[in-house]
């Protein structure tokens, strides 16, 4: 070969899948960690649904429930998804599999602090699951931490378990930061010959922005973190006001990220649908470049919107316009998006894999959760939905769509790529199907719940005569979770059986342009034989040019006939 | 792999943050009003790290983007400092 | 199973955008310092503007002490990019010198730090005295963890260049050094916003 290419020893067992410095196996470690924190956070949703609909009864399967392990339930379950699946599994597997191949790289440009990364992830889920053992139990001042409640071990119960959690939320901070140089350098410095930025898959695009914006808030929420921590242990009172501190100082500081947060779990996400829909709709995307100039404008945005969840907190009322008016704003790049989504499936060839239906059902739902958005945005009408069911209802719209429903299209897309086989396709599309009416089956009612005063984190609605006739939706919402969560076994089994026994996948199973699919089913050390060119845009399907409905973007150009 | 890369006097940037230095402790020492304390003393805090930025952290002969990489947090940041005032400065 | 591992080097490692990888990787972890920072010094701020200027408290600093650390951690800048230069040279001998200075300057700064820690809580400033202190201790102790860090970094790469091992690397020096001087300019606004902003009392 002539390209410098240097082949090493064999390696060890350990070397190659414990600790390995190949993106490839370092994003199906991510991978495992979200999976199996997705399964701890589902039964910790299961538990808490129970509690809600029949309170202060026996759970099947577990036992009673009471109020103050409710708030456990209720800060674990939001914690976890948040940081221990959705990040892990929409960047840490997809960000670290993809970004190499479709830039055309070997591997990414620091492997072995990619190695360090998804280690310190691996120490940050150890100490998550040991607060859950610890005298007091596992924190439960939700997933957001407000102080007073946080600050002072005595008002929750809950000493080590809060304190772990302060804990683990710093050494995943830290992974992903990481992580985060490796998803700005790679695709910056790596691309391979011909690859200009605008050439770039948008998921690459989307990756890079979640990356930047995760790098540029988080360090707000670091420095509080550590502030709390010195609150709960050494008697400091950053945030408690007898001893001149101020608790809305927290909520800042957490907010601050916490808003550009919910971009970084929604941009991968919107962009596994991006690369998904032009395959299976035969069409190039539309808007290309207005969908990436979007997602600068929304990341832009992301930073100037952050206390619209703060507008009944007791800050300054004078920031309610301003704020309001920014989450209005930010409503448009992303109203974009979905339009040029839309686009593209127009006039498309579409065919309904089980990726695309998936793609799909993230649109949609994507799209309901965008619409109430606006509802909690408008101050004057979040004075009234905050701290509701309608709250829950739109951020479980937006935050399932990018993590679930296209996280199982992104897992369906490129399981062939990852492990060289095809999944199943009847059991997708039962998994499809019972996931999309299930989820709107327990969310739809919490509008409904929302809209008519309910509450969040209380443990017992029935204790409020006002409720008491809301409860059948409360139940109704339970039974249909547990459905859900068992709607989630088509896909255990068929992901389990397809890696031992499924078909045995070619490179280009979808036809698709992106370069990862250049690379064998799935990729050895290096990905490629031999390093690709690019000579085109990722999004020339059914070119004119081209027999085929699809033209990859490594084929070398044709000698063109004159007419 | 041969590189030209220019090297400002580093050791007259030295110079001159040092006398910032003690420029900036002597004006506590002046009787002017604490406004103009501050203005001068961060002014030169300013001063210092803009040099040690251009100079010792080679800002100067960097790329566009570099530059931006060092310039946009602190934008990100003054967005918060601004939120902040009213809430926490003004209690 | 045991795989073949594969290497990319020479011609592959392209650099597409011209910057190269090491020293991007480097200042994307910086523009992440600088927003934690930022957001930590942003709350102090905002605190003791909301609090009266805690004068009285800030007025038992040593401004002469601070004023030493703070030429202490300057100088070491120096040290630190002359380094750089000599690396720039293939000055092995250079290389060496500077860095051990900057990591004994480095120390210095870190054991003067120390030492007005300790008698300041012998005093009876401790962090729970009040929200002033808070926020001192936990600014400056978050920065010494980062001078720490980065002594610990330099003096790694003053023993590889005793080794002989950082000929064809030296470009890590200038790596180490834009960390350096962060930690430099974290310092130099540190500096008055602790100890100068109070000298005249009752601002």
């Amino acid at each position: 070969m002539s390209e410098g290419v240097k082949v090493e020893e064999r390696m060890s067992f350990f070397r190659t899948y414990v600790f390995s410095i190949d993106h490839k196996m370092i994003a199906k470690q991510y991978l495992a960690i979200g999976l199996f924190w997705a399964i701890v956070g589902g039964l910790l949703a299961y538990l808490l649904r129970w509690q809600l609909a029949y309170p202060d009864t026996e759970a099947p399967g577990w036992g009673f429930i009471g109020p103050e392990f409710y708030n456990m339930l209720v800060t674990m379950h939001g914690t976890i998804m948040v940081f221990f699946v959705a990040m892990p599994i929409l960047l840490g597997a997809f960000g670290n599999f993809l970004i190499p191949l479709m830039v055309g790289a070997r591997d990414m440009a620091f492997p072995r602090l990619n190695m360090l990364s998804v280690w310190t992830l691996a120490l940050s889920s150890l100490v998550l699951l040991i607060s859950f053992f610890v005298p007091g139990g596992a924190a439960s001042a939700g997933w957001t931490g407000y102080p007073p409640l946080s600050a002072k071990p005595i008002y929750t119960g809950v000493n080590w378990g809060l304190n772990l959690w302060i804990l683990a939320l710093a050494l995943e901070f830290a992974s992903f930061l990481m992580g985060g140089v490796n998803f700005l350098t790679t695709p910056i410095n790596l691309r391979a010959l011909g690859l200009s930025m605008f050439r770039l898959p948008l998921l690459i695009w989307m990756q890079m922005t979640a990356a930047i914006l995760f790098m540029l808030s988080v360090g707000p929420l670091i420095a509080g973190a550590v502030m709390l921590l010195l609150d709960r242990v050494a008697g400091t009172s950053f945030y408690l006001p007898e001893g001149g501190g101020d608790p809305i100082l927290w909520q800042h500081l957490f907010w601050f990220f916490g808003h550009p947060e919910v971009y970084v779990i929604l941009m991968p996400g919107l962009g596994i649908v991006l690369e998904i829909f032009p395959v299976f709709s035969r069409k190039p995307i539309f808007g290309y470049r207005p969908i990436i100039y979007s997602t600068i404008a929304a990341a832009i945005l992301s930073f100037t919107v952050w206390a619209h969840h703060q507008f009944i907190s007791g800050m300054d009322p004078r920031l309610a316009m301003p704020f309001s008016i920014t989450t209005i704003i930010i409503s448009v790049p992303f109203a974009l998006m979905v339009f040029a989504m839309i686009a593209t499936l127009w006039g498309g060839s579409i065919s309904f894999p089980t990726p695309m239906l998936f793609a799909l059902g993230t649109l949609a739902i994507f799209l309901i959760g965008g619409l109430t958005g606006i509802f909690n945005g408008s101050a004057p009408v979040d004075i009234y939905i905050h701290d509701t069911y309608f709250v829950v209802a739109h951020f479980h719209y937006t935050l399932f769509s990018a993590l679930f429903f296209a996280g199982f299209a992104g897992l369906y897309f490129w399981f062939p790529k990852m492990f060289g086989r095809m999944m199943n396709e009847a059991l997708g599309k039962l998994h499809f199907w019972l996931t999309f009416l299930l989820f709107n089956a327990i969310f739809i009612p919490m509008f409904l719940l929302g809209a008519g005063g309910m509450m969040r984190r209380i443990a017992n609605p029935m204790q409020y005569e006002f409720l008491q006739p809301l409860q059948p939706l409360n139940a109704f919402a339970t039974i249909a979770t547990i459905f859900l969560l068992l709607a989630q076994l088509p896909f255990v089994v068929n992901f389990f059986w397809s890696l031992f026994a499924g078909k045995v996948a070619e490179r280009n199973p979808w036809h698709a342009n992106t370069l990862e699919w250049s690379a064998p089913s799935p990729p050895p050390h290096g990905n490629f034989d031999t390093v690709p060119v690019v000579y085109r845009g990722p999004y020339e399907y059914s070119h004119p040019s081209v027999s085929e409905e699809w033209l990859p973007q490594d084929r070398p150009t044709m000698p063109t006939a004159t007419a | 792999m041969a590189r030209e890369r220019v090297h400002p006097n580093y050791v007259g940037v030295w110079l001159w943050l040092v006398a910032l230095l003690i420029a900036s402790v002597g004006v506590t020492t002046l009787p002017v009003p604490t406004g103009v304390a501050l203005f001068l003393i961060f002014g030169m805090a300013v001063v210092k790290a803009v040099l040690v930025a251009l100079n010792y952290m080679h800002l100067k002969f960097e790329h566009l983007l570099i530059y931006a990489m060092a310039i946009v947090p602190l934008v990100i940041f003054f967005v918060l400092w601004l939120v902040l005032y009213p809430d926490i400065a003004l209690h | 199973m045991a795989q073949t591992h594969v290497v990319a080097t020479g011609a592959e490692a392209r650099v597409a955008s011209g910057i190269a990888t090491g020293k991007m990787g480097v200042w994307w972890f910086l523009a992440s310092e600088i927003v934690l920072f930022g957001g930590l010094i942003g709350a102090f701020v905002m605190s003791r503007l909301g609090s009266g200027g805690w004068s009285e408290m800030a007025a038992h600093l040593s401004v002469p002490i601070g004023t030493i650390n703070t030429f202490v951690l300057l100088t070491s800048s120096l040290t630190m990019v002359l380094a750089f230069a000599a690396a720039d040279k293939g000055d092995q001998r250079g290389i060496r010198t500077w860095l051990l200075l900057t990591v004994l300057l480095g120390l210095t700064f870190l054991i003067i730090k120390g030492f007005e820690w300790r008698s300041e809580i012998g005093a009876g400033f401790t962090p729970m005295a009040s929200n002033f202190w808070s926020f001192y201790y936990t600014m400056t102790g978050l920065h010494g963890l980062h001078v720490l860090a980065g002594v610990v970094i330099n003096f790694l790469l003053f023993l590889s260049a005793l080794m002989g091992l950082l000929r064809g690397r030296e470009h890590r020096v200038e790596l180490a050094g834009l960390y350096w001087h962060f930690v430099d300019v974290v310092w130099i606004f540190l500096f008055p916003l602790l100890y100068l902003s109070w000298s005249k009392g009752g601002h």
